[in-house]
């Protein structure tokens, strides 16, 4: 691996290295810039470092202190953070979706939340990118949307959760199709194909899984990137409006990292939280925020569930969790409240199963134990559903200050009378969904949610958004936000392929303005 | 190459070709043995009916070699039986095959398709079958006289047989190979040069059969040879599952077949066993 000195000023000096900043990092590495990517976490060798054990694993979540308040406190440091070079997407559920082309104009087409500042047939380019660049297995032809090309891998063989959720779709009289996912089918470079081990969403332990770790960030070091693990960034540092570089603690001191360009890609908590610690008496509300909507339109994703009891051997755990989908209610719009959302097939491992029955059921003691033997039996299907977004979902910085001695973030969300209504009827047709299929015992996890989203919104002009549609901030030309936070709607379906494609979108951006002489 | 010895020169030319036929037909069946005994493990003979191929394999497979042994230029009847109960097999197990990809929810579906039991592999066994039965038909025929199939030429009722079943078995390793991906770009070999060689054999079952067809002949020992080496790709392909050939136990049963490839070989030698009773029997 390429090292830089702190006193080379490196091109572009990128913070987190998920899904938006690893994506990021690979192409602008590749398009010759010379790029630092730092990461909070670690930089993990699956095959060494990875334990069949969902305990073990919690050492990928990003479990550093957070308040939580607002209507619904959402629970934080699992399936929603990321601490690991890879981002979150070392554990994430592979599930690799494109929007509905109309989400891109929620507003103007749909009449709800905002528009987007991107067009959707340049976004079916990119997502095409980073389909290819993850060999997504997926169905032969999507049902769904606009004509989109073939997955570069089939889809893989589902399980027999998967095969449940088909027969209730089509009990329903809606199609289902396998689901898009990045993980191999087939043998491709040092990936295996897929081994059905089942810890999908606890870290890959054989590679299978093309996640930003052995996609993007080895292409990153290939083109010369620095990866810079266990480096927690704390400050960015700017001189009138531009910025500078970065102060970042690593191995028990602060460093600064000199930049011509920086790039926060710390998720929808993180990069506001980032950009508000670095006030300055310039910017005395935070970086970036003229508009006042860093952390503002902090959005999540509804994760209800509906579980039950089969009669035969299901063995859920078995592969991928989601190895089939609906996305009937993205695209079927007779419905009395805004947004869509899928549902897929579910595979909770045991001590997640525990917490499911102890928490959404109530079961304890003597009844827990009895339940627990039939988690053979157990079937689920799971929501990924849209939030609208709302000024009030906020993250803000508390008061409190962490190991490093930075103000935490405070995360006030609240579902609204929309989400609920959406919720509620996602949770009406998986059951009914169950029932179709004969499912005994069925119940409700009615209090779930997953993906952020929001808190950097992109937008037309300075005053509607933090960054445009090039993911520059409006306030400070040579700091960037790639992530989830810019998105200004969450669609219902899971986003790290919309981030990567914002990525890539973003990086051929760069290149464009970096050869016009506009950076 | 697969050397096709010659019989010995007093040997009628039908027996020849009849016994170049029960080669043929003992290599498909040693393929269709080898691999539905490991997928069927695989399946955990879930249905006891997945012991028939094995069986059947075995007893064409010793029956071809029975066929091959023996020089005498009538017609066997328990094997020409044995030989009618493994292409019924091969029927049967084509309809089991179908009917169990169509009940599948998606019924006619890539997933299905990809993923139940082939219907093209008991069609192996089928042509395995066919060939011995085509054997025992020509065996039986005077000296002198053309060998005569339902009152056609035998050599252009076997090349006819052989056109069919390579295009089919090109299509099974089309479509498994497009479940793959195709990721490396040998898996396109057993697409391509089959197909061709089925072409060229459709070619002979309608052409001039005085023609010395070097070319075909060719085609098709390049054919043989592929599904020899297919089965080395297949090797490979093992290797490159998680754990590689340390983990052979669970590799080898959910990795490439390697048993499977060698059906080109079968086909093949019957080919050249045709183009051969063509060449010995020509009509015009």
């Amino acid at each position: 691996m390429r090292e830089y000195s702190l006193d080379d000023e490196v091109d572009f000096l990128i913070i987190g290295t998920g899904a938006g900043g690893g994506t990021l990092a690979g192409r602008l590495a590749e398009m010759g810039f010379s790029v630092v990517a730092l990461d909070a976490g670690a930089y993990f060798r699956p095959l060494d470092d990875f334990a069949s054990d969902e305990t073990e694993q919690e050492k990928l979540y990003w479990n550093d202190r957070r308040i939580v308040d607002g209507g619904t406190p959402l629970q934080m440091g699992g399936k929603n953070s990321g601490k690991a070079v890879g981002g979150s997407m070392v554990h994430f559920a592979m599930v690799s979706l494109r929007f509905r082309p109309e989400w891109f104009r929620s507003r103007s087409v749909l009449g709800y939340g905002a528009d987007w500042p991107l067009d959707w047939r340049e976004m079916w380019r990119y997502y095409r990118e980073a389909e290819l660049a993850l060999a997504i297995s997926g169905p032969v032809t999507y049902p769904w949307g606009p004509k989109r090309p073939r997955y570069p891998y089939r889809a893989h063989e589902i399980n027999s959760a998967g095969r449940l959720l088909a027969l209730g779709a089509e009990a329903l009289g809606y199609q289902w199709t396998e689901t898009p996912l990045a993980t191999v089918s087939a043998p491709r470079g040092k990936s295996p194909p897929c081994v059905y081990r089942g810890f999908c969403r606890f870290g890959c332990s054989t590679n299978a899984k093309q996640s930003t770790l052995n996609t993007w960030i080895p292409r990153a070091l290939a083109a010369g990137a620095e990866i810079r693990d266990l480096a927690m960034a704390g400050r960015i540092e700017v001189k009138g409006d531009r910025a500078t570089g970065v102060h970042f603690h690593r191995e028990g001191a602060w460093h600064f990292q000199r930049a011509r360009n920086v790039v926060v890609a710390g998720y929808a908590v993180e990069t506001p939280r980032l950009l508000l610690n670095s006030a300055t008496s310039r910017h005395p509300h935070g970086l970036a925020n003229r508009s006042g909507l860093v952390g503002k339109y902090f959005m999540t994703q509804s994760n209800q569930a509906v579980f039950g009891r089969m009669r035969d051997e299901v063995r859920w755990y078995k592969g991928p969790p989601s190895f089939t989908i609906t996305e009937h209610w993205n695209y079927d719009d007779r419905k009395d409240f805004f947004g869509g959302y899928c549902w897929m097939a579910q595979g909770p491992l045991p001590i997640e199963w525990g917490f499911i029955q102890t928490g959404a059921r109530g079961l304890w003691g003597e009844a827990l134990r009895q339940d627990m033997l039939n988690y053979n039996h157990q079937v689920g299907l799971k929501m990924v559903g849209e939030t609208l977004p709302d000024a009030a979902n906020t993250v803000t910085l508390a008061d409190e200050v962490d190991q490093y001695g930075l103000r935490i973030p405070r995360i006030t969300f609240s579902w609204g009378e929309n989400d609920r209504k959406l919720i509620g009827h996602a949770i009406s047709e998986m059951t009914r969904s169950l029932e179709a299929i004969g499912a005994e015992d069925i119940f409700p996890q009615r209090e779930d949610a997953n993906h952020l989203a929001g808190t950097a919104r992109m937008g037309f002009t300075p005053e509607d958004s933090v960054v445009d549609a090039d993911c520059r901030s409006w306030d400070i030309p040579n700091l960037w936000v790639c992530d989830g936070s810019v998105f200004p709607t969450t669609g219902g379906v899971n986003p790290s392929l919309t981030i990567q494609a914002i990525a890539l979108r973003t990086a051929d951006r760069i290149k464009a303005m970096a050869g016009r002489g506009e950076l | 190459m697969p050397r096709i010895s010659r019989a010995a020169p007093e040997t009628q030319p039908a027996v020849q070709a009849a016994k170049r036929l029960n080669r043929g037909s003992a290599m498909l069946a040693a393929s269709v043995l080898a691999d539905s005994a490991m997928e069927h493990y695989r399946g955990g003979f879930y249905n006891p009916a997945m012991v028939t191929p094995i069986l059947t394999s075995i007893a064409a497979l010793s029956t071809s070699l029975h066929g091959h042994n023996d020089d005498r230029q009538r017609r066997h009847r328990q094997r020409d039986r044995l030989f009618g109960l493994t292409a019924a097999t091969g029927i049967a197990g084509i309809g089991f095959h179908l009917y169990n990809t169509l009940k599948k929810p998606g019924g006619l579906s890539w997933q299905n398709l990809f993923y139940s039991g082939p219907i093209g592999a008991p069609a192996a066994i089928l042509l395995s079958g066919l060939f011995g039965l085509l054997a025992e038909r020509v065996r039986d025929t005077p000296p002198g006289e053309t060998p005569r199939i339902f009152g056609l030429n035998a050599g252009r009722v076997t090349s006819l047989v052989t056109s069919v079943g390579l295009f089919a078995t090109s299509g099974e390793a089309g479509l498994l190979h497009f479940r793959g991906a195709f990721q490396n770009p040998a898996m396109f070999l057993p697409v391509t040069l089959p197909p061709v060689a089925g072409a060229l054999m459709g070619k002979a079952t309608f052409g001039n059969s005085r023609k010395e067809r070097r070319f075909t002949r060719f085609w098709l020992r390049l054919t043989a040879l592929l599904g020899i080496a297919g089965s080395g790709f297949h090797i490979y392909g093992v290797s490159r599952a998680m754990g590689g050939w340390h983990n052979w136990r669970q590799n080898m049963v959910d990795g490439p077949p390697i048993p499977a490839p060698p059906s080109f070989t079968g086909l093949a030698m019957a080919g050249l066993a045709a183009l051969a009773l063509l060449r010995a029997h020509p009509e015009d």
